[in-house]
């Protein structure tokens, strides 16, 4: 009998995968005090199942926004989001969402985080704890599991805020800047840990970070952006092995590459 | 000084040296309160400010033999007065603490109660108690009163405590598959319970001015607001003051409790106290 840490599946990347998520011409404006502010406009994306797609852009052109109306927790102004067919209006445990912040519940130990979702989900006790535990021992904090959310570090916590988020077994994880809080070693851990994390899970992931280094590094495909209104100025696909190298040629020129053109998109109206 | 002479230096780090200091700290501060008192009471000479020793002596007498106008105890009016004072805390908070949730938490509720509430808050709680004494009697008169004092910083704080949620934790929540129901269960209610602790402590203190002054008026059946005015009515300036220490010295108590309460269950609930 083999014991089932999350369900161990086949390679999780190289192979041929359908379309999961359908963006259809999404869009979003906000109005405040008479005046309009054009965030998203006519945004359109097929991601396939099980990828890691990330999006860079410049700052505040809308990523958030649009990881928000993915989760439903923000209507959209035009277009839909559609998950295996399925049209996305309202948030759902389908879709778990890890913040920069983290987002945790102070007044819940560890566990209890991790918990919530199946709590909310009426899930029995017994089984609520024993699934919560293999979560922590996924990403390595088992020994935690009674502690104070006070008590751990920014890496730790954002472990276990994408337990919390895994748990619950959702078809997709919008992560929002998860490593932006954490300084710049701790960051290159978890980019790891996520990769060996994600090595034994099927989830779908939508990745936002400021940093182009972290999303080669770990996405299958990524979306650079305009400025506002956000739309795709460029997707990038990387098919290379894992773990990958930072010093590698092909990255170093990658990278390079994408930055430059994330500078122009800057400098356009600075 | 005495402080020194513990051991050596002071050592901001070392917890036993912290607490002497508060305690050499404190024991000034009170024993400068009491010189300044005594002086008040020798220059200004005149009976209605007794000497630290008159009062000191009214108040043993109080306790060892009781008030010789009532023959009640000084239990009996210390347990008189707070139990007027436990009861209206507990009505307060039973009101204050869900009216408080919901005020937060449906803005179109809030909005509409808001003015109402502006209007009335200002009022001294001590001006309804001619008003509810007589509406309520002299048993359930005075605790109205604590009610009032009570009730505003209470549902202020959770109204406060609610609105301030932080976005991120009611959108996980949501992501987590939560209800609306849920959320306001499972999120914020306990997040509000630091904001709620602040209510009960700003609460605590003022209720304690409140049930004094409203038993200056329900004579008969009041604790030691009722006593301070019943020497006073007699021209006994020592028992006036030393019921006047006493209201005090329990202010203290209950204050400090409430603040201890406020601490621990704050960290409790993972965040900070202040």
């Amino acid at each position: 009998m083999k014991r089932a840490a999350p369900v161990a599946k086949a390679p999780r990347f190289g192979e041929e995968r359908g379309v999961q998520i359908v963006i259809d011409g999404l869009g979003k404006t906000y109005r405040r005090e008479d005046r309009e502010t054009e965030v998203i406009e006519g945004f359109s994306l097929e991601i396939r199942r099980g990828e890691l797609i990330s999006f860079v852009g410049p700052s505040g052109c809308g990523k958030t926004t649009l990881l928000k109306l993915i989760a439903g927790l923000i209507p959209p102004s035009s277009g839909a989001v559609y998950i295996d067919g399925r049209l996305c209006a309202e948030p759902g445990a389908d879709r778990g969402m890890v913040f920069q912040d983290f987002a945790l519940f102070p007044w819940r130990s560890v566990r209890k985080n991790v918990e919530f979702g199946l709590e909310v989900a009426g899930v029995p006790r017994a089984d609520r704890r024993e699934r919560a535990e293999r979560y922590l021992r996924l990403v390595g904090l088992e020994k935690f599991a009674d502690s104070r959310v006070s008590e751990l570090s920014g890496g730790m916590k954002q472990r276990v805020a994408i337990a919390r988020a895994l748990v619950v077994g959702p078809d997709v994880i919008l992560m929002d800047e998860p490593f932006g809080a954490l300084d710049a070693q701790t960051r290159n851990i978890m980019q790891n840990q996520l990769t060996d994390i994600l090595a034994s899970t099927d989830q779908t992931i939508i990745f936002i970070t400021h940093s182009v280094d972290e999303a080669i590094f770990l996405s299958d495909r990524v979306v650079v952006q305009t400025k506002r209104p956000m739309r795709i100025k460029e997707i990038v696909e990387i098919p290379w092995e894992r773990p990958r190298d930072r010093s590698s040629m092909e990255f170093v020129e990658l990278r390079k590459r994408i930055l430059s053109e994330l500078e122009k998109e800057n400098v356009m109206d600075v | 000084m005495g402080c020194k002479a513990i051991g050596g230096r002071y050592d901001p780090g070392n917890r036993a040296h912290r607490l002497a200091r508060s305690a050499c700290v404190t024991t000034v501060s009170l024993a400068g309160l009491v010189l300044v008192w005594w002086f008040l009471s020798v220059a200004i000479d005149r009976q209605m400010l007794p000497s630290p020793p008159e009062v000191w002596d009214a108040l043993a007498d109080l306790f060892a033999n009781g008030d010789s106008m009532t023959g009640r105890s000084a239990w009996t009016y210390i347990g008189s007065s707070f139990s007027t004072f436990i009861k209206g805390f507990l009505l307060a908070f039973a009101v204050a603490f869900p009216l408080g949730l919901a005020l937060g938490y449906f803005n179109l509720l809030r909005e509409f109660a808001s003015p109402a509430f502006e209007v009335l808050r200002p009022i001294a709680p001590v001006a309804w108690a001619p008003v509810f004494v007589i509406l309520f009697g002299y048993q359930i008169g005075p605790m109205m009163v604590v009610f009032v004092g009570i009730f505003f910083p209470l549902m202020t704080s959770v109204i406060f405590g609610v609105r301030k949620i932080e976005p991120n934790w009611t959108d996980a929540a949501k992501t987590l598959g939560a209800s609306p129901l849920q959320i306001f269960c499972k999120v914020v209610v306990p997040a509000s319970i630091p904001y709620l602790m602040n209510g009960v402590k700003v609460g605590l203190g003022i209720g304690w001015m409140c049930i004094v002054s409203a038993e200056l008026y329900a004579s008969p059946v009041g604790g030691i607001g009722f006593y301070i005015s019943n020497q006073a009515s007699a021209g006994y300036w020592p028992g006036v003051f030393s019921g006047i220490f006493l209201v005090g010295v329990l202010g203290i108590a209950t204050v400090g409790a409430a603040d201890y309460l406020h601490r621990s269950l704050s960290k409790r609930m993972g965040v900070d106290a202040s």
